[in-house]
Parts: structure tokens; sequence; C-alpha cells
């Protein structure tokens, strides 16, 4: 009879924690968006692969343009034939179903913005997100008198060599200061220095009360 | 005849729980996903990203290196040959791709200093910002327009004509100083009696030179006695 028991309560324990396992897994909710690389996967993708491409490499058919700018940049004046995704509504839902729908026709998604920095954050966000097909185009684009301008952009320019341009303005100083006719220093005549000891006077440690 | 196959059910009560057990471990086999989920959520990434935060203008990192505030640590996340051409005071470097090495990470995730990435422009400086911050380092800033705005900012300012707002020669007084404090020299500024410049060198073997003028503080008058 005692052995009974014991089983019986076993199986109730093993059924319990069976139970709470089932609850557990049916409320986790799954979170909306996941990410689809880690960011070791993300790093040499950046570092590696090719992921610009100009306004003339465009292939018409096989890309849609995405302005990443906000609405109001857009109506003011966009590239032919560009959707618009302002940057902080990527992750809305009638954005992802637009980026959906791109990918699953096979299709680039090209994003420009005022400049390539801007496109930056959608483009690491979309393409941790899991869109491989994502390039950034490379223009700079601005406004004169509401025409709008595209120019072509370089990515991380070569910087200035600032070293030479410090060195060549230490020369232009020292050949100015060749330049410079120094005034001789007068001599003057000094007396024989006197040496007066002066004695310190110690002073008595404040007392209390004074 | 019902109580024979419950009976009989019941016996295999505890083949058919050891069951049960294995189907639920295969649900392990969905945990290999979740290793990709490192990091914070992307609602949260894209929110950080979004607001301008993490720049620091050419000017105040300027200021903040001049008064040598201890809790700057720059980083340069271009490839060692630009890095060792120019970079900026007592920067260190990580070249992008080992960003997210090992060594690298106690320079960044942790929450003593101001981090401030930079490169020529800000774009690599983004990535390895956006990276970051998706493994949850704090304190991590860009320097916006990076060494190639600091080049035409700091180094060699440019001159505001006559009909700019007055803050614009302030700035460019500003910036003209700065620029003597890290290197440039100016042939009108001679003067017959060298004047104690406090330069830092540019070359990173020699150690910094910084003459230090001790303030001697006027002990307060004390009262009474």
């Amino acid at each position: 009879m005692k052995e009974l028991e014991k089983t019986k309560r076993i199986s109730i324990a093993a059924v319990l924690t069976i139970l709470v396992v089932i609850i557990a897994l049916l409320s986790y909710k799954r979170p909306k968006y996941l990410y689809a690389e880690n960011t070791h996967d993300t790093l040499d993708k950046i570092t590696t692969s090719n992921y610009f491409i100009a306004l003339n490499d465009i292939e018409k058919n096989n890309s849609v343009l995405v302005d990443i700018r906000n609405a109001f940049d857009f109506n003011k004046g966009h590239l032919d034939n560009a959707i618009n995704i302002a940057s902080p509504e990527i992750l809305r839902e009638e954005s992802s179903i637009i980026l959906e729908r791109i990918k699953e026709d096979n299709k680039t998604i090209i994003l420009y913005g005022k400049n390539p920095n801007e496109t930056l954050m959608a483009y690491l966000l979309l393409s941790q997100l899991g869109y491989d097909n994502i390039k950034i185009l490379t223009v700079n684009i601005s406004y004169d008198q509401n025409k709008l301008i595209t120019e072509n952009a370089v990515i991380e320019d070569t910087a200035p060599d600032i070293n030479a341009y410090i060195q060549e303005s230490v020369k232009k100083k020292a050949e100015a200061m060749k330049k410079l006719v120094v005034k001789p220093k007068p001599k003057t005549f000094s007396a024989p220095k006197k040496v007066i000891p002066v004695k310190k006077k110690k002073k008595m440690p404040v007392e209390g009360g004074c | 005849m019902v109580n024979r196959k419950l009976v009989k059910f019941l016996s295999l009560r505890y083949k058919i729980l050891a069951l049960i057990f294995i189907v639920l471990a295969g649900g392990l086999v969905l945990l290999p996903k979740y290793e990709k989920q490192e990091g914070i959520s992307p609602e949260d990434l894209l929110s950080n990203s979004i607001s301008p935060e993490r720049y620091i203008t050419t000017d105040e990192l300027a200021d903040r290196i001049i008064n040598q505030d201890p809790t700057l640590l720059l980083i340069d996340v271009r490839d060692e040959n630009n890095y060792k051409k120019y970079s900026l005071t007592d920067a260190i470097n990580i070249p992008l791709k080992k960003i997210l090495d090992e060594d690298s990470e106690p320079y960044l995730n942790q929450d003593e200093y101001d981090v401030v990435l930079f490169s020529n422009d800000n774009f690599y400086s983004d990535q390895a910002w956006i990276l970051c911050t998706r493994l949850g380092y704090k304190n991590l800033h860009v320097l916006k327009g990076g060494i190639n705005t600091w080049y035409n900012t700091i180094i060699n300012p440019m001159k505001p004509t006559e009909n700019m707002a007055s803050n614009q020669f302030d700035l460019y007084a500003f910036r003209k100083a700065a620029s003597m404090y890290f290197g440039v020299a100016y042939p009108d500024k001679i003067k017959k009696k060298p004047t104690i410049i406090k330069r830092v060198s540019t070359s990173k073997a020699a150690p910094k030179k910084v003459i230090v003028k001790k303030k001697k503080k006027k002990m307060p008058v004390e009262g009474g006695c």
C-alpha cells in the first residue's frame, strides 16, 4: 500500500512539472523582431563585402530605391521611383510588409539618404534582421532652389596629412623668426649683490584664545 | 473492461512520461537560433541609434583634450598605417576588424571612461558604435566628422568673414588657440621672448612633456589672530 502511495506521488509530481513547462511554453511571447546574425558575422560582412553602389550602376529592374529621410524631405525632392521609409519607422508593420515583398521578389534594396552616413543605421539594422540584398547608394543629396542635386560621395575620404601641415607651419615660423632682427640686449651694469641675511622669525605657535 | 485498460495504461505510465520528456527535449533544438539573439533588442538598438546623442563635435573634444579630462579614452578605428601617420593625442588603435575581439573588450565594455570612437569620417566609427551598442556597451561616443573635420576645424580653422556673427569669431579664436596646443605654429605669433607653450609632441615614442605650472594657493587669512 505504501509503495503505491510513493509511486502515485511521483507521477503527480511529474505531471505537474510537465504542466508547468507546457504553460511556460504557451505563454512565451515570441519577440516581434529577431536577429538573424550575431555581431561577429555582421562585422565580417561589413569589413569584407562591398555593399556600396554608385548611381550609375543601378539596375532599374532589379532593385528598389528606398529613401530613409523623413517624409518632409522626401516630398521636397527624391530620386525617381524611390519609396520612402523613414529611419525611425523601419521596424513598423507597414515598412516590414514592404520590405518583405521586395525580398520575396528577389530585388536589391538600395538605401539612400542625405549622405551615406544617414543610411548606415538602417543598413546595419536590416542586415542584422536577415535582409541579405541591401546596398547603400553613395550619393550626397542637396537642394538648390528646390531642385534636387545629387553628387557622388566618397566613403571615408583619405585624411589630410596633418603631420605634414604641422611641420610646414613650424618651418614657416622658423623662417620668419630668422628674418626677425633681434635687438641686442643692452648691457646693464649690475652692482655687486649684497647679501643681507634675513633672520627668519619663527612664529610662536598660536595659542588658543588669541 | 475499462478497468483493465486503465490498469494497462497505468502500467505504461513511466514510459509515457519518458516519451513526453524526450519530446520536450526536442524543443531544445530551438535554442541554437537564440544564440544569434545576442545583445539588446532591435527596437532598442534602433531608438539608440536614431538619437544624435552619441556625436561629439571636434570643438568639444579639443576642449576636453586641452583640459586633460581624465575620463577620456580615444579609440582610432582606422587601420594601423593611418594611425601611425597621424592620430589624436593618446589615442589607441583598434582597427574596425578587431573591434569585437577579446583583447578590445576591456577598452570598450567599461563604465569608467568615456570612449570616443573616431576614423577619417564618421562612417566606420558609426559602424563600430552600432555593433558595440548592440552588445550593450555604454559610454560610447562618435567624433562627428572624424579626422577630416578635425583638420578643417581645429588644425586649420577657417577664418570667419566679416559678415558672420560674433560668436563665430570667438569660436575661431578658440580653434586657433587649440591648433597651437596641438603643434601648429603661426609666424605672426612671434614674440622676442620665447614663451612657454604647453606642447604635446606628436610622435608616439616620446613621452608627453607637459609643463605644469603649480598654482600657489594663498592660505586664507584667518580672522582674528
